[in-house]
């Protein structure tokens, strides 16, 4: 079929195929396009009820010339649906109020305490610049930024890379700060202490943004090196520091107190409700993490493996392995299954009830995200090569499954599952053009 | 911190034996053909959407890149 082409396409056609899709190489570059966009639709639904996020992506990336270019990244994303509180089931109806009281929501007894009331539309714009600075490095500064109902994000960041051994060796290091503020609906709460009981009817819809904004510095540190080993194999490793101050609590998320024997929650010094109080973190965190990658080519496949680990002091540890199979099945259609592990133990401070009677810890959290928990991620995406670009399928099957502080299953608690198990469905269309 | 300072020497004399061992490794140019190809690189957007979401259900974030962040996610 390529012998009726004429010879110049065939040739365009061999040296894109040679050159692949991307115009990183600078020979590409010449005839590379001056735009890209690169367009994601994004659904993510956890099951029950949970958290359902749509999210449209879209980058646009202009190249000035061989050297020189802009990236515009600009991102909507929707939440709905019910997010766990941090409570623990029971045996009798358990009700819920904002930390202002204006609002209140109930629960049914036996049933996985879920705040109902999450909604919220974030904007995210992303601004990058990137230069070659001589021959063989190059340099990357950009701008982030988001904003939602009570959360809004500022930072910037910088990558520098070095090629070296004729372009087998590349070093990079980068660093980042952001400056993030959230301003809880209803006010922020107190950490340790007690949920008030309702004020009003309990359906205060308009509580308004928290006046006092709470705010948080998160700094990163990145070096790496990425090594071809042979022709088919290159090698990845990076090292990454962060370290974050201010308010790192998530105000909406409780402590069930419980009595020590028969697990059932005490009532509150307010009338009418239980006892439950306000998480508290810390408000520093400094993490450490290790990543290497290791990529091969096969004559038509590819394979991509990846192990992560992390240490915070905070006390946990996690381990994070993924692998990516690429099977070309032609020159313009491909499949990519894929499969990740991540396992992490629980915070220092995680508890998933305290118990009546107990001296209050400096700080506890009941958040399912910082408890000993496993997941597993399998998908498959399908992709195919258009005339100017490429259109994408990703589908993804999440699942989480966390264990609760040992020696919170007492009395009544025993017969529920106190920590939320997590399964969800990641739904992902993408198509890429450049002109 | 004192620790930190006493292995210095050592991650740069290690670092250095790296990069010296890594001149012996890699590829001519008329070698690079697979690694040109568009799937040894990896999918920026996917990494980025799966960053965001993992951030937000786990206690790690970052790795390949920084560390993300810059919501308030439930």
């Amino acid at each position: 079929m390529q012998l009726k082409k004429p010879i110049g396409a065939t040739l365009a056609s061999a040296t894109c195929g040679l050159l692949g899709a991307l115009p990183a190489a600078p020979v590409a570059a010449q005839e590379s396009p001056k735009w890209e966009v690169d367009t994601s639709l994004l659904y993510y639904g956890e099951s029950d009820s949970r958290v359902q996020d749509g999210s449209l992506m879209t980058s646009i990336r202009r190249a000035l010339d061989e050297d020189r270019s802009l990236n515009l990244t600009v991102t909507v994303d929707t939440l709905t649906g019910a997010t766990p509180n941090g409570a623990v089931p029971s045996n009798g109806v358990q009700t819920f109020t904002s930390a202002s009281g204006g609002r209140r929501y109930r629960v049914r007894a036996g049933e996985m305490p879920l705040d109902p009331t999450f909604l919220d539309t974030r904007y995210a714009l992303a601004l990058n610049w990137q230069q070659a600075l001589g021959d063989s490095s190059r340099w990357n500064i950009g701008f982030s930024g988001s904003d939602e109902y009570d959360y809004l994000h500022l930072g910037v960041n910088t990558r520098l890379e070095f090629d070296f051994n004729r372009r087998n060796t590349t070093v990079f290091v980068g660093a980042a700060y952001g400056r993030d503020e959230v301003s809880p609906v209803g006010g922020t709460p107190i950490g340790l202490t007690a949920m008030p009981a309702p004020s009003g009817d309990g359906d205060d819809d308009d509580e308004g943004e928290g006046g006092n904004g709470e705010t948080k510095d998160v700094y990163d540190a990145l070096i790496g090196v990425t090594q071809v080993l042979s022709r088919r194999a290159l090698l990845e490793v990076a090292l990454s520091y962060g370290k974050s101050d201010g308010y790192l609590n998530d105000p909406y998320k409780l402590l069930s107190v419980v009595d020590p024997v028969t697990g059932r929650p005490v009532p509150s010094p307010e009338p009418g409700i239980n006892l439950y109080l306000y998480k508290q973190r810390p408000d520093t965190r400094a993490k450490k993490s290790g990543f290497v990658e290791w990529r091969y080519a096969f004559d038509r496949d590819s394979v991509a493996l990846n192990y992560r680990f992390m240490d915070d002091d905070w006390g946990i540890q996690s381990h994070t392995v993924e692998g990516r199979y690429r099977w070309n099945i032609s020159d313009n259609i491909y499949l990519e299954p894929h499969l990740r592990y991540y396992q992490q133990n629980a915070a220092d401070f995680y508890r998933t009830v305290l118990f009546a009677g107990d001296a209050l810890p400096q700080f506890a959290s009941a958040d399912y995200r910082l408890a000993d928990n496993k997941t597993w991620t399998a998908g498959i995406k399908y992709g195919q090569r258009t005339a100017r670009g490429e259109f994408s399928v990703r589908l993804e099957y999440y699942q989480q499954t966390a264990d609760p502080s040992p020696g919170s299953a007492v009395g009544d608690l025993a017969a529920f599952d106190l920590v939320p198990k997590l399964k969800a469905v990641i739904a992902q269309i993408g198509y890429k053009f450049r002109f | 911190m004192i620790r930190s300072r006493r292995m210095l020497p050592f991650a740069l004399l290690l670092a250095s034996a790296a990069l010296a061992g890594c001149a012996t490794m890699g590829v001519e140019p008329w070698e690079r053909d697979l690694h040109a190809r568009a799937d040894m690189k990896p999918d920026e957007r996917d990494a980025a959407i799966d960053d965001h979401i993992y951030f937000s259900k786990e206690a790690s974030s970052g790795g390949r890149g920084f560390a993300g962040g810059g919501c308030g996610c439930n």
